[in-house]
């Protein structure tokens, strides 16, 4: 990775001094239940969890354990019928909708299982989406796109529409979007469920990579094992309760 | 907190236009991304357009020629009366000063040509029938100026300024059972309460203006015979042609003012016949009328294609929003695609309806067998383009569009992320 800024040399810096010590993410008995009655869901249950800057984390857990769930409610995309997400220490529950857009826009970076990008427009454009949002200036958005098509590795492709791209092509887009703006978080909901495996298992030795070089905190959650083993961390969730939460040395 | 929380670099003047282009191009492909969803809504509403500017063109074009028709038949687009003539229909009140009258009009650049008339309610009888009928006195030449009896003759020879000559309309002679050459003889009353007064003519012409009431009804003699046979020597009515019909809207023009004093009373064609005026006023309707219908179906139309196409888009809203799209830059997007669509539709609409109504314009659409209001349209009726209806009328196009996304726009600002992307996830 070639990230070579003086803003992001003063990140590491400073991510050094302070590394580990920081909660960037934090759950409090958060719990979310669909339906009433007979129909009742309690797709997650009081899940406190507290994820520290540059955690590399996966969600693991059969289909409907409420892995989906959790990503979304931290990422602010739905909310919790109890309980509270802390992003680096703000409450989101008490942000309007505009501030939470703004926040998910400058803070957070989303990566679903497919489907990630906008189809009208091309994978550069797709990347460069948020940061004309943000009114990043023109040459600093192309120093930021070329960086990042050239660290997910898709040098030369920023003109092809997503259907011109494979779908692990596609994921590499999608990785490289939601780390444009430069967030402390990055949420991706089974990010290789669609891949096969070997192209799977290289996306995430790509996110891994980025993960070590940035500090960037990674949460993605998978039922694939061979996935699983590259995190450092593992928090297992079965039927919308944390059951296990490890870290490896 | 570290300096990865920091806001990214902005350049605030920046901001806007760069946000704006981006949400314009996505608004952009997008409504080119299902092209003929796209071209079917803009064809419903530019036929539409098509529709109501014909509508508009076609009354207009109406309007147009049944005003033609009715002054240049034998109206004319301004009439003057001795005052209280009209009121009380007496044949005692007459124009006396004819001379200084017509001095007068020669000197009004305005009026084109007049035609001075006596009129009388008379009975006509042949040698087989009886039948009343409204006979004028005219002046041969200067009536041809002005209405088109000369070129209403259909047999014989028009008035040549000799005594006995009478002009019957075709029903009329029909009525009386009388042809060329046949004898008449015409009973009127003096004026000034005098006496009854007769004389005896000679069929001399036949004419037909294609109006039933004015061919049963009408009958013409010259102008000299008529004012000894009434014993007066003023005229009832001078007819007037003017050098354009908006002339006689223009009540603010000065030779209005200078025709109107203590003696004389003149008026324009929409104050003669309120009737055709008011029936004028009321085709004005039909235009908004056919505007509203069609923008009704506009909105429905549009409504359910961007419904459609939001629901097709529901996971990429949903990402989006995600990734820190505002559900107002969203909702701006969809009132942009309408916008997009609706920009395309009213150039799409001006064009074909600048064709159409051009084309009738030229080509004219004939009429001639339907009578309104006792009114026959005995000429083709050629469509008006009014250059500023169809700019309001685009304007309104585009207005409509605008407000037929709103319901659309804003279910897709409320978009829950999660709810968005559930359906793939
Ligand atoms: N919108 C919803 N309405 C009803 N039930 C839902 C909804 N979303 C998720 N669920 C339920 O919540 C549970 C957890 O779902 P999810 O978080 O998607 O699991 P995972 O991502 O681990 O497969 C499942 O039982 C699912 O059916
Ligand atoms: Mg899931």
């Amino acid at each position: 990775m070639t990230i070579t800024t003086q803003t992001d040399t003063a990140h590491k810096v400073i991510n050094m001094t302070t590394k580990s010590e920081e909660t960037v993410i934090e759950t409090k008995q958060l719990c979310r239940e669909f339906g009433q009655g007979d129909t009742l869901v309690k797709a997650l249950s009081d899940a406190n969890i507290t994820i520290e800057r540059g955690e590399f984390t996966a969600i693991i857990g059969p289909s409907g354990s409420g892995k989906s769930t959790l990503l979304q409610l931290i990422g602010g995309l739905d909310n919790p019928s109890s309980g509270d997400v802390f992003l680096d220490k703000k409450n989101i529950s008490h942000m309007t909708g505009t501030e939470l857009s703004d926040f998910r826009r400058d803070h957070i970076g989303f990566i679903f299982q497919a489907y990630n990008l906008i189809p009208v427009l091309s994978a550069r454009e797709n990347i460069e989406y948020i940061m004309l949002l943000q009114g990043v200036s023109a040459s600093e958005r192309k120093k930021r796109v070329d960086m990042l098509m050239h660290a997910v590795g898709l040098e030369g492709l920023g003109d092809r529409r997503p259907a011109e791209l494979s779908g692990g092509q596609q994921q590499r887009v999608a990785v490289a979007r939601a780390m444009v703006s430069k967030p402390s978080i990055i949420l991706a909901d089974e990010p290789t469920a669609n891949l096969d495996s070997k192209t799977g298992a290289d996306l995430l030795d790509m996110m891994k990579d980025l993960n070590e070089q940035q500090n960037m905190t990674f949460v993605f959650s998978t039922h694939d094992p061979k996935i699983m083993e590259r995190a450092r961390r593992i928090i297992r969730l079965v039927d919308g309760c944390v059951v296990d939460d490890e870290r490896k040395a | 907190m570290t300096n990865s929380m920091q806001p990214p670099i902005k350049l605030h003047n920046q901001q806007g236009s760069a946000q704006s282009s981006l949400i314009s191009r996505l608004a952009k492909r997008s409504i080119f991304r299902n092209t003929r969803r796209t071209l079917l809504t803009v064809l419903l509403i530019s036929c539409s357009l098509v529709a109501i500017l014909f509508t508009d063109a076609f009354v207009r074009g109406m309007v147009t020629t049944m005003v033609k028709i009715s002054t240049q038949t034998f109206l004319g687009e301004g009439q003057i009366h001795q005052v209280g003539f009209r009121a009380a229909n007496d044949i005692d009140l007459y124009i006396k000063d004819t001379d200084a009258l017509y001095q007068q009009l020669n000197n009004i650049e305005e009026i084109q040509a007049y035609a001075p008339r006596i009129l009388t309610g008379a009975m006509t009888s042949s040698s087989e029938n009886v039948a009343s009928a409204m006979v004028y006195g005219v002046d041969a030449l200067k009536e041809a100026q002005v209405s088109k009896l000369k070129l209403a003759m259909t047999q014989g020879d028009y008035l040549s300024n000799v005594d006995g000559e009478i002009l019957l309309g075709e029903q009329l002679a029909d009525l009386l059972e009388v042809n060329l050459g046949d004898r008449l003889v015409v009973t009127v009353s003096e004026a000034h309460g005098g006496e009854l007064s007769q004389a005896l003519f000679r069929v001399s012409g036949l004419f037909s203006f294609n109006e039933r009431t004015m061919d049963i009804g009408m009958a013409f003699i010259n102008l000299s015979q008529g004012q000894k046979l009434l014993n007066i020597k003023g005229v009832h009515e001078v007819a007037l042609r003017l050098q354009h019909l908006t002339q006689a809207e223009d009540k603010q023009l000065p030779f209005w003012q200078a025709l109107n004093n203590e003696q004389l009373e003149t008026l324009s064609w929409q104050e003669l016949v309120p009737q055709l005026s008011s029936m004028l006023a009321m085709t004005q309707y039909s235009t908004l009328i056919v505007s509203l219908i069609m923008y009704i179906l506009v909105c429905l139309g549009l409504i359910n294609t961007m419904f459609m196409s939001i629901f097709e888009r529901h996971t990429e809203f949903g990402i989006l929003l995600a990734i820190g799209t505002r559900a107002k830059q969203l909702f701006y997007q969809i009132m942009l695609e309408g916008f997009f669509i609706g920009l395309l539709s009213v150039t799409v609409g001006l064009i074909l309806a600048w064709g159409v109504c051009y084309w009738g314009s030229i080509v004219g659409i004939d009429y001639s067998e339907l009578e309104m209001s006792g009114l026959t349209l005995n000429e083709p009726i050629y469509l008006v383009i009014d250059a500023a209806t169809f700019f309001y009328m685009a304007i309104a196009t585009i207005v409509v569009t605008l407000i037929a996304c709103l319901y659309p726009a804003f279910h897709a600002a409320r978009l829950q992320p999660s709810f968005a992307m559930r359906k793939t996830l």
